[in-house]
């Protein structure tokens, strides 16, 4: 590893820190303004200075590792999962600096910031070498189109979070109608799902910090395009103690854990795909190490969490947070178009020899275009502002990771690709 | 819902108008009470609010509403989502029996998914059914409201009701504590700062109108109009004479026509490249990682004698370039991309001698090309004629050459020596090119048989003195021939919309009335995106006159809350 890569790493985990230490300064500056003793404006004034500051570092370090690796690798850090997610996350924090500045309601940065962490985490999942570029990646559109594509999903990431705060804002504990009720639990169950994805991150970086390691061999049985049968064998390598085994696989070798000696089942047979076996073990992990989480927060705090959350976020405006929201889906919405549309024809154009050519991430680019459209022309009849819209501003940023990590593994799981 | 139009101010108003046109006061009684006023279009009247509809107006009707825009948007995405639960269709190169592959590799939910058609989505009648509704529902909608929103924007009166500037999202009312006529022009100073453009009223006590960016009002519609063209581009590619989409398979050297064009393209040289161990990180040590594809290639056009079968063609070089993967030729609307390649070996030409074995001479060396071999050749006295070419050479059921394909695979040239000492007919011989130990046996066998028939006297054989006598290709490059003359129109509908959503979505368009009565000054201002920013600049234009003002204190969802 050469010189420059080595300090990018380290330019990495500097980010990582800083953001962590953003992120304890906006939840003082939120969480302690009924601290006896102080002038609540004052103190999360300066409290949400410190936060700012520290992001704003944390960003200026995270370019460092951009560019550093730009440098030492050869080639724009944009072309692979580790890359395109660490782009991601520092162009979220470049958007939320943007709305900041714009608004300066310091507790959108409580928001963003976490969402940055999470999505740099789970970068960091990924096989983080650099890889040099093979023909099909090795053109000037690919820096302009992933860049600028990125750009536009971080202003809806950005959205995404003041939607969330403002879900957050007004949902009301003391109604008990029905739809006060479906309020509550959904509010709660977005918090759930963020949970389930910190499970998630913990039980992968758990488990590799131990070292932990099993092995299957797996026969699959597929068709080909001239209708040959063929069997093909492969290993199957886990990171995390298996609770579903392959289909139609053979354990090699395996540590035990917590007396965890064999697969407690298979996966079904149509889950046939690559890797699907281990990606399913995956999520049910996740799902338990994310509701183990989620029960001990409820037991320590006693009440939902949107509930603990709720009361610390009255000195802000939901109308003020609709219209963060809207705004920042109403700046990103041109930036995507031209980045995951216009400049993903004029690059498929060049590389491909058509501009369109209805490829599942090209279809789910599309998708989240039609979506965004959908949700600016409901805006346009005022039913649809406020709650509503802040619904649609959480299911947008899911329709975007979906078609960012999704489509990689649930869809072309069905072929190949990279995943845990 | 019987309206009286006619306004108090005096004003005539068509029906369906909202606002009045002159003083803004609401006609409608049914407003919400203690909200803003919708502002959209400025209240003004639309075609699709037309009564007693008939039939070209309900079908208008029906394709002006946003909510059926947003409709055919949602059930796009859905139909567009279900598309890629399994792979299209049009994904694979050759498909056979397309319901058997469905069923064998995903089961029944597979089978299911082939038989409605959804292995073939985005070719379906429905799909493009919703994209050609889209385009109408595009046109009709901006068309309802472009003109009314233009015909309202263009003659706006400055002074409006006192309705309709207490019922804007933002508003402010104060007694003035200056001369008015002074304070009006104090303050259109400031907003003049602010790059607005501002009238003022001095009549029957003040009033005043402040604008900027009316433009970004039309944004939308540009957009639209972009979206139109490139929706009409994408359907215009259907059209067969603008869309050309062919492949081209070429050995190194080889030169091919492009069917159905006057071009041909040689291919000069292929290269692949793989990273070599060092380039790569520790986990893809030993991996094929490429590295560069790239045919050499050069485009002819053909000049005279393109058609005529006894002739050659004539051909002119037009244009050189090295395709690869992101670089692909390009001339006159006609691009050769670097689709795929193929290692396989293929002889382009040999240089043989012919060897007398009788007394170990040989002479030559006489050219062979694999493609169109000439008739004739001269080697030293003698003369060869080329009696059978088999490009692909084996052998039939009854032992008899055939060639297996036209493709020059293991080619093999039968010829007809004859020379100074041989008799008038000549004798015959057979050539395998093709170096290998099994072709060595087979020249020799059939040789040895065409003696016993008769035919030769086993006195010549061929032989080829090193490599620099060869020349082959040994890659096969394949190149994707496309013309697409929807593509310019294609762009420039993207270009088109991206102007219209810069204009809409960077610029809002702002408006600041007010007016005074007595000293009662009340102000009401609009911005159809961007409250937050109308209010910080009333806010600074109001202090900078004296008077103090929270922005928030502006907003007028909070006053009715
Ligand atoms: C299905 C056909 C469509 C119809 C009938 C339609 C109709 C409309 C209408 C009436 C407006 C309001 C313009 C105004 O403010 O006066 C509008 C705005 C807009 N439309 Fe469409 N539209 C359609 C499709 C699309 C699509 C596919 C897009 C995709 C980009 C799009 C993008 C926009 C944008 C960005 C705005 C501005 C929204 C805003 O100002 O917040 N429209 N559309």
């Amino acid at each position: 590893m050469n010189d420059w890569l080595n300090f990018s790493s380290n330019a990495f985990i500097a980010a990582f820190f800083l953001y962590c230490a953003a992120f304890i300064g906006y939840a003082i500056a939120v969480a302690g303004k009924r601290w006896s003793n102080r002038d609540p404006e004052g103190h999360a004034k300066r409290w949400g200075r410190i936060g700012f500051a520290l992001a704003a570092l944390g960003w200026l370090a995270h370019l460092a590792f951009f560019f550093t690796r730009w440098k030492g690798g050869g080639h724009i850090p944009t072309s692979n999962m580790y890359e395109f997610m660490t782009f991601l996350g520092m162009a979220i924090m470049f958007a939320f600096i943007i709305v900041y500045l714009i608004y300066r309601k310091v507790l959108l940065g409580a928001f963003a910031v976490p969402l940055v962490i999470i999505i740099i985490a789970y970068a960091s999942v990924f096989p983080s070498e650099v890889q040099p570029l093979i023909p099909a990646l090795n053109s000037i559109w690919l820096k302009i189109h992933v860049t600028t594509a990125a750009l536009g999903e971080a202003f809806f990431a950005v959205g995404f979070a003041a939607a969330l705060v403002h879900l957050i804002r007004v949902v009301d504990y003391s109604r008990t109608d029905k739809a006060g009720r479906r309020a509550q639990f959904w509010t709660e169950f977005m918090l759930v799902v963020i949970v389930v994805v910190i499970g998630f991150l913990v039980s992968v970086f758990g488990f590799r910090a131990a070292g932990y390691e099993a092995q299957f061999r797996q026969e699959t049985f597929r068709i080909d395009l001239q209708g040959q049968g063929e069997t093909i064998v492969q290993t199957v390598e886990y990171g995390l103690p298996p609770i579903v085994a392959p289909y139609n696989s053979e354990k090699l070798s395996m540590d035990p854990f917590l007396g965890l000696k064999e697969p407690l089942f298979e996966a079904p047979s149509w889950m046939n795909g690559v890797n699907a076996g281990r990606k399913l073990n995956t999520i049910i992990w996740s799902l338990i190490s994310g509701l183990i989480l989620y029960g001990i927060m409820r037991l320590i705090a006693r009440k939902p969490l949107a509930a603990v959350i709720h009361p610390h976020l009255d000195g802000i405006d939901p109308d003020d947070l609709d219209e963060i929201s809207y705004r920042a889906i109403a700046i990103g919405f041109p930036v995507f178009t031209l980045g995951a549309l216009i400049f993903a024809m004029i690059w498929a154009q060049i590389a491909w020899s058509r501009f369109w050519g209805w490829d599942p991430k090209e279809v789910w680019a599309l998708i989240t275009w039609l979506f965004y459209s959908a949700y600016l022309h409901l805006r346009l009849s005022r039913g649809w502002q406020g709650t509503r819209s802040a619904w649609l501003a959480v299911v947008g940023f899911i329709i975007v990771l979906f078609t960012l990590i999704g489509v990689n593994l649930v869809i072309a799981g069905l072929h190949s690709y990279a995943g845990v | 819902m019987f309206q009286n139009t006619k306004c108090e101010c005096g004003h005539q108003n068509p029906t369906g108008t909202v606002l009045c046109e002159a003083c803004g006061n609401p006609l409608v009684d049914d407003l919400p009470p203690d909200s803003p006023l919708e502002m959209r279009y400025d209240g003004a009247a639309r075609r699709s609010q037309k009564q007693n509809p008939d039939l070209i107006d309900r079908v208008w009707n029906f394709f002006s509403s946003v909510k059926v825009a947003v409709w055919l948007i949602v059930i796009t995405l859905i139909g567009a989502a279900l598309g890629t639960i399994y792979p299209q269709e049009s994904s694979f190169v050759n498909l056979d029996d397309p319901a058997q592959y469905y069923k064998d590799t995903y089961g029944t939910w597979g089978m299911i998914y082939h038989f409605l058609g959804l292995s073939r989505t985005y070719e379906s009648w429905w799909f493009i059914g919703l994209l050609v509704m889209i385009g109408t529902s595009l046109v009709i909608c901006s068309l309802d409201r472009v003109l009314p929103l233009y015909k309202a924007l263009s003659k706006q009166q400055v002074r409006k009701h006192l309705n309709f500037l207490r019922r804007q999202q933002t508003v402010y009312e104060t007694t003035l504590q200056t001369e008015p006529a002074e304070w009006v022009e104090k303050f259109a100073r400031e907003l003049k700062r602010k790059r607005y453009r501002v009238w003022i009223d001095r009549k029957d006590g003040m009033a005043l109108l402040a604008e900027k960016n009316r433009f970004s009002r039309w944004g939308p519609y540009i957009n639209h109009i972009g979206l139109i063209v490139f929706l009409l581009a994408v359907l215009a590619r259907a059209v067969p004479a603008w869309h050309m989409d062919k492949y081209v398979s070429l050995d190194e050297g080889q030169i091919k026509q492009i069917p159905d064009t006057p071009y041909y393209v040689k291919n000069e040289k292929f290269t692949v490249e793989f990273y070599s161990d060092d380039e790569l990180p520790e986990r893809l040590k030993g991996t094929l990682r490429p590295k560069l594809y790239e045919t050499k290639a050069t485009l002819y056009t053909c000049t005279a004698d393109c058609d005529d079968p006894v002739k050659d063609p004539v051909l002119v070089p037009v244009k050189q370039h090295n395709i690869q993967v992101n670089s692909p030729l390009s001339y006159k609307g006609l691009k050769l991309y670097q689709y795929n390649y193929e290692e396989r070996i293929r002889l382009i030409s040999v240089k043989p001698m012919l060897v007398d074995k009788t007394n170990n001479r040989s002479y030559g060396p006489f050219e062979l090309p694999m493609t169109d071999p000439p008739l004739t050749y001269k080697a030293g006295p003698y003369t060869l004629k080329l009696s059978d070419v088999y490009p692909d050479f084996g052998l039939d059921e009854q032992n008899r050459p055939m060639t297996k394909s036209r493709d020059p695979n293991n080619p093999a040239f039968v010829f007809v020596v004859t020379g100074p000492g041989l008799a008038a007919g000549g004798e015959m011989y057979i050539y395998f090119p093709m170096p290998s130990a099994e072709n060595k046996k087979l020249q020799d066998q059939l040789n040895e048989s065409f003696r016993k028939l008769g035919s030769n006297s086993g006195r010549f054989a061929f032989e080829v003195n090193g490599m620099e006598n060869v020349s082959f290709s040994q890659y096969t490059s394949t190149l994707n021939v496309r013309v697409d003359r929807a593509m310019p129109y294609i762009w420039v509908g993207a270009a088109i919309s991206m102007i219209g959503l810069v204009m809409g979505f960077y610029w809002q368009h702002r408006r600041i009335w007010l007016r005074i009565d007595g000293r009662a000054l009340t102000l009401g201002a609009h911005t159809n995106k961007n409250t937050y920013g109308i209010r910080a600049e009333v806010a600074a234009a109001l202090g900078r006159t004296g008077i103090a003002v929270e922005p928030k204190a502006l907003d007028n969802r909070r006053n009715k809350r």
